[in-house]
């Protein structure tokens, strides 16, 4: 395990309010990470700076073995760099069929020439087929995203985020709005992918993060409050008195 | 067009039976108005109906570049126009030029002593620039003496000019409606700088006699207006297909994209500013081609031609005729700009009301108005969406 993207002492205050405070994180690979908090703990601010959305006030977020800043990075550099991000409310191309939305996930070249002459193989249709299969979507290649239940649409960008094959998933709610057989399919599926590369999954549901059986880190007021096995941080009385004991 | 490294031509059209439709469609309509044409056969067409449906060709043209900007990657360009309107001054340059210049040799050619190629400039600058109070050439005419520079500018000058400020404005990350705003104002801006009378380019007089081609003067007006037709529809076919290729594929799938979220296109990893810079200037060009074959069949070109309302006419065509689908946007510009021109050109009958008289001069703006409004409220999808009830697939 080598230490893949390394989060330290970044800050963000948004008029005034505090998102992120003194926060530092470490995530190897391959690893799954759980990141648990109340509402309004930074969770989310944590992965739009690690994604480039947000530009921290202060603080550096180094990426990989040649310790590279993100922090001078485009979005679109960083997700080209090996970051995938799923976001909490499922963000799907809706006018566009699950084939569409996985083939263009696909991790090829990005730029606009390489798009426009790029030809279709059967390798890519493998994959994309692959995916699907993966994501419980194979019957719905040709269907519009749009035309997918709740649960379909989280697995389809779940699927997207695999077809970029990264080498980081941060996948914000993944089991928002799943019934129980979908949150074990969605369990199973994050756990293999956290095989090969890191994965960190924000999470509200205990007993979806107690599956994941993974260490956790829990945010606070924009820093790290606890970190270790969900027992550990449970029993820890800080974390009960903020979180748990609410 | 070779692009050997794309798929088969064949596989494209087989999979887009809609452009290989759309293809069919426009040569018969080819082919019907050169019977009909007084040029070419049965003379049942005048020649200025000839010349007035060859530059609605051109418009459908410019409405189909206006269709992959805005309709499928989201860009509200209200500026096409402006680049439409610098195709035609770039290719009227040299029609002016020429044609000047061999009615100065000619009436030189009396002269007692052989004039020297000054004096035939000074003649020329004179001839074109007298009206505007100079005797000069002004720099930018500088290659108008030459047809295939002055082709070329036609596509360079509006090119970089999409190019730089496309690049400007998407690196800002200006979209939406403040992006609409920017492009109205490139086009303001460039309209009254024409209309001076020193930019070089003849002020609110344009440039005028585009009809007549140096060259082919012996060939009359009505051959001519066919010729021009032929060229419309073979360039609206080319570019057709260009577009229906480009937005068909992967291609298009990561533009529909960027129009319906790009901050998630972003987060896959595609330079989104690149895309969307791609298909500003590539438009921008088509519509410059699209300028440069108007312009000759118009017969003249001044600066009003790029007013901004130009520009919003465009969008109206495009949304009357259905966004996001290529052939919708041809129905759209051909529909609007033929009953534009029987409402005002006085071919629509007043309506004599008694207490009022309806002229349609006046009154054809309010039922475009109207008609806009109903395609809104009951066609959202435009009349080309009328196509959707046809082919509904259970």
């Amino acid at each position: 395990m080598t230490t893949l993207l390394e989060v330290s002492g970044i800050s963000v205050t948004f008029d005034g309010f505090r998102a992120i405070n003194n926060l530092s994180i470490q995530i190897a690979e391959p690893e799954l990470r759980a990141v648990i908090g109340p509402n309004g703990a930074g969770k989310t601010t944590f992965m739009d700076i690690v994604t480039g959305k947000t530009r921290p006030d202060e603080g550096r977020v180094i990426w990989g073995e040649k310790s590279v800043s993100l922090l001078g990075m485009s979005e679109s550099q960083i997700a080209r760099a090996g970051i995938g991000r799923k976001f909490q409310k499922p963000t799907v191309f809706e006018t566009q069929t699950v084939r569409e939305n996985l083939a263009m996930a696909l991790h090829n070249k990005r730029g606009p020439f390489d798009v426009l002459f790029y030809r279709r193989s059967k390798a890519a249709a493998a994959r994309v087929a692959e995916l699907a299969e993966e994501i419980g979507l194979l019957d719905a290649l040709s269907r519009r995203a749009g035309e997918l239940s709740h649960g379909q649409k989280q697995w389809l960008e779940i699927g997207m985020l695999l077809a970029q094959d990264p080498r980081l998933l941060l996948v914000d709610e993944p089991a928002a709005g799943m019934t129980p057989a979908e949150r074990e399919h969605t369990t199973d599926i994050l756990k293999r992918a956290a095989e090969t590369r890191a994965v960190v999954v924000i999470e509200h549901d205990m007993e979806f993060v107690r599956r994941l059986g993974c260490k956790v880190t829990v945010l606070h007021e924009g820093s790290v409050l606890a970190e270790g096995s969900l027992d550990h941080v449970t029993r820890n009385q800080q974390v009960i008195d903020v979180y748990l004991g609410r | 067009m070779s692009e050997p490294e794309i798929a088969p031509r064949k596989r494209f059209l087989a999979e887009n039976p809609s452009a290989l439709r759309f293809i069919g469609c426009l040569a018969l309509f080819t082919l019907g108005v050169t019977v009909l044409s007084e040029g070419f056969g049965l003379a049942f067409l005048s020649t200025s109906m000839v010349k007035i449906l060859g530059m609605t060709l051109c418009l459908c043209l410019i409405a189909v570049a206006m269709d992959v900007v805005w309709g499928y990657c989201g860009i509200l360009s209200l500026g096409h126009f402006a680049f439409f309107g610098l195709g035609g001054y770039a290719i009227g340059m040299w029609l002016m030029y020429a044609r000047t210049e061999g009615i100065v040799v000619q009436s030189l050619a009396a002269a007692p002593i052989p004039p020297t190629p000054t004096e035939i400039e000074n003649a020329i600058a004179t001839q074109i620039f007298g009206v505007v109070g100079s005797n000069e050439l002004p720099f930018v005419w500088g290659f108008a003496h030459s047809l295939p520079l002055q082709l070329l500018l036609v596509l360079l000058v509006p090119g970089l000019l999409a190019l730089i400020f496309g690049w400007l404005a998407f690196r800002s990350r200006v979209t939406g409606v403040y992006l609409s705003i920017l492009t109205q104002a490139m086009t303001l801006a460039l309209s009254l700088y024409l209309f001076q009378n020193d930019t070089g380019l003849r002020g609110n007089n344009g440039l005028s006699g585009l009809q007549n081609i140096p060259g082919l003067l012996h060939l009359s007006q009505s051959t001519l207006a066919i010729w021009f037709f032929w060229a419309s529809a073979l360039a609206l076919g080319l570019g057709y297909l260009l577009f229906a290729w480009l937005v068909s594929g992967k291609f298009g799938s990561v533009i529909r994209a960027i129009r319906d979220n790009e901050a998630r296109v972003r987060f896959l990893g595609y330079d989104v500013e690149r895309y969307k810079l791609v298909i500003f200037t590539l438009t921008a060009v088509v519509s410059a081609i699209a300028g440069a074959l108007y312009y000759p069949q118009a017969g003249i070109i001044n600066p009003a031609e790029i007013a901004p309302i130009a520009s919003i006419y465009l969008a109206v065509w495009v949304a009357i005729g259905g966004r996001g689908r290529l052939y919708g946007a041809v129905i759209g510009a051909a529909a609007v700009s033929l009953s534009s021109s029987w409402f005002t050109g006085g071919g629509a009958p007043s309506i004599n009301l008694g207490f009022y008289t309806i002229l349609w001069t006046d009154w054809w703006l309010v039922l475009l108005g109207l008609g806009f409004v109903a395609v809104t409220l009951f066609f959202p999808r435009g009349i080309g969406g009328l196509f959707d009830y046809l082919v509904r697939k259970p």
